[in-house]
């Protein structure tokens, strides 16, 4: 068609049949159309096309209509005659089985992924746990080793006087310390009542915030004091425009653990406190057997030195294997010590703080520099901000696009399909 | 040439009243004027179905539904635009429901799509014919030949129930026509056809 220059746009032409132009407009697309025969012969196939279209007749409406319409209005129900023609859904075909099944899997899927994380989680801290293990290691052993329990016997004949226990050990001994006691010798270590009364190291974790630092400071040295304990590290800070702090690692005596417990709490308010205990009983014996054995063992090696003669070199041989299990014999009994240590001193982790309050007189710095603190700051954190996001998107972006993937593909088909079949109406 | 009643105006040869002077009236309990409208609009409207629909019954069930929803809204109607305008709307919901139903049908439950139905009647081989030319069409170019040619809508009345441009409509209607043209000249021969080639595609 040739529109270009041509006075009358071809779709003039069409609306002028279809008697959609203003009267002045048809007048001038009729004027135009007696003279141009390129739109003349547009309008004729114009005018075919619809006229052809004509014979495309429908056979007239089924006479029942309107009863029938009628008589579904007065039902007041939706096609209730017709099931046959709306096509029942036939719900029992593989296609809807497929589709459905894959929702369920997928569902499933998310539902073990999210347990399973659940159980995980909550399976670490429960693995933590020391005492059952500790309690459970101790039967188990105690029936193995019957030698070391009717030892244990034995020994306790000896010491009836003391009725067992730790604390209450500490508290016949009636010596804070027990290097002295230890000192005593061999005697007083191998003595130590170790069954059935169960040995525990204590740890408390204690945090508290005091009104006045130097008053609890002072006070924590007469909790000391009082208590026969000490401080076996400690380390106060004292910073400006900061509130004042001091860190401590106490020991005291187990019996007084409670009392000097008590006393700490009311320097302040606290704000958090931890238990815990370890049994070391079975620990304890173990070693006081081992001991115990190779103390005899040394027994009897004097016994050969002093009794028998015999050559230079097997005097020397036997001297030096009582060497070694004297060696051994001494390690062991720092070990003995150490844990009897644990065990007569519980360990306080004492945390104090002071309620900070800001004074105004404090010097500060100049406006200028706060400024420029403030902005280096801003620009660290939007980069941290950057920074987090990206990683954000490292770390947890993959697992999304898999999601994504596995779920979005099949919608993706399912819509696609669905698409295509309808074009087709 | 078309089974439309010619115009709303009342010079219809036995009705003295016009369309919406019906629908109002039988919107206030008149049920002679709701049979007087349904006289009027039983063919066109089964025309409408069935020139879409290839299959009869299925024309015939959502032109009774069409009748029932019109019946249900009556209560509603309030003269903003020409009746037929209006039935056609709710026919083209009623419509646009039923071909998604069938499509999800037809993806999801396979069940057949509807194909053309078999020429059941040799004398009407032309409408077969012409059924599958209009098929071959673009969607929305042959739903504003459609409701040009048969239901005779204005083009301003096509704008609004479709939703689009005046000049779309305009352009759209020419396109179909000048491809129609050519589809029934040449039925034989695939590639002469113009614009075919491109309405293909998007079946």
């Amino acid at each position: 068609m040739n529109i270009a220059a041509h006075p009358v746009a071809p779709e003039e032409v069409m609306a002028f049949l279809d008697g959609e132009l203003a009267p002045a407009e048809a007048q001038a697309v009729s004027a135009h159309l007696d003279h141009c025969a390129a739109c003349a012969s547009l309008a004729v196939r114009l005018r075919g096309t619809s006229e052809s279209l004509a014979q495309w007749s429908v056979p007239p409406a089924p006479s029942n209509l309107e009863e029938s319409v009628l008589a579904q209005a007065i039902k007041g129900t939706r096609n209730p005659s017709k099931p046959a023609s709306t096509a029942q859904l036939s719900f029992w075909n593989w296609r809807l089985w497929a589709v459905g099944a894959g929702g369920a899997v997928t569902v499933v899927l998310v539902v073990v992924a999210f347990v399973a994380s659940m159980i995980y989680s909550e399976d670490r801290p429960r693995a933590q746990r020391p005492m059952a293990s500790m309690i459970a290691s101790q039967d188990t052993a105690g029936s193995a080793k019957p030698q070391v329990s009717n030892m244990l016997i034995a020994q306790e004949e000896k010491q009836s006087a003391a009725s067992a226990g730790v604390v209450n050990l500490a508290a016949s001994a009636d010596k804070p310390l027990p290097e002295s006691r230890v000192a005593g010798g061999g005697g007083a270590t191998a003595a130590f009542p170790a069954a059935p009364a169960p040995m525990i190291t204590r740890t408390v974790s204690l945090i508290v915030v005091v009104k006045d630092f130097a008053a609890a400071r002072a006070s924590l040295d007469s909790i000391l004091l009082r208590h026969r304990g000490y401080a076996a590290q400690l380390t106060a800070a004292t910073q400006e425009n900061a509130p004042r702090s001091l860190q401590a690692s106490l020991r005291i005596p187990a019996p007084e653990l409670a009392a000097a417990i008590a006393e700490l709490k009311t320097l302040g308010r606290v704000e958090n406190e931890s238990q815990s205990g370890e049994e070391v009983t079975q620990q304890h014996a173990d070693l006081a057997a081992r001991l115990q054995n190779s103390r005899e063992t040394e027994e009897r090696l004097r016994a050969i030195l002093t009794q028998r003669t015999g050559k230079i070199e097997d005097v020397l041989q036997v001297e030096e294997e009582i060497a070694r299990v004297r060696g051994e014999i001494e390690q062991m009994e720092a070990e003995q010590q150490a844990l009897e240590h644990r065990v007569e001193f519980a360990s306080v982790d004492l945390q104090l703080t002071e309620e900070y309050k800001a004074s105004l007189g404090s010097p500060s710095a100049s406006v200028s520099n706060r400024i420029r603190n403030a902005f280096v700051a801003g620009l660290h954190n939007a980069s941290e901000t950057i920074l987090g996001i990206v990683l954000f998107l490292e770390e947890d972006g993959p697992v999304p696009l898999i999601w994504l993937a596995i779920l979005g593909l099949p919608v993706f088909l399912l819509v696609r399909r669905y698409r295509r079949v309808k074009a087709k109406f | 040439m078309s089974d439309a009643p010619r115009g709303s105006a009342p010079d219809s040869s036995q009705a003295p009243q016009s369309d919406e002077e019906l629908m109002i009236a039988f919107s206030r309990g008149q049920t002679d004027a709701f049979s007087a409208l349904f006289t009027r609009y039983k063919q066109p409207l089964f025309g409408f179905f069935r020139r879409r629909v290839a299959n009869p019954a299925q024309a015939e069930e959502l032109t009774q539904e069409t009748f029932l929803a019109l019946l249900r809204a009556a209560s509603r109607y309030q003269q903003s635009a020409l009746f037929r305008t209006y039935l056609y709307a709710i026919g083209f919901k009623i419509l646009s429901a039923y071909r998604r139903k069938a499509a999800f049908r037809a993806a999801f439950l396979s069940e057949q799509p509807p194909g053309h139905e078999p020429a059941i009647d040799n004398a009407i081989e032309t409408q077969a014919l012409m059924r599958q030319a209009v098929g071959k069409l673009e969607r929305l170019d042959r739903e504003v030949l459609l409701l040009r040619e048969f239901e005779q809508l204005s083009y301003a009345e096509i704008a609004g129930l479709l939703g689009l441009p005046l000049n779309t409509v305009r352009s759209r209607l020419f396109r179909a026509r000048l491809a129609l043209h050519d589809l029934l000249a040449a039925p034989a021969s695939h590639s002469s056809a113009h614009g075919f080639a491109q309405s293909k595609e998007r079946l």
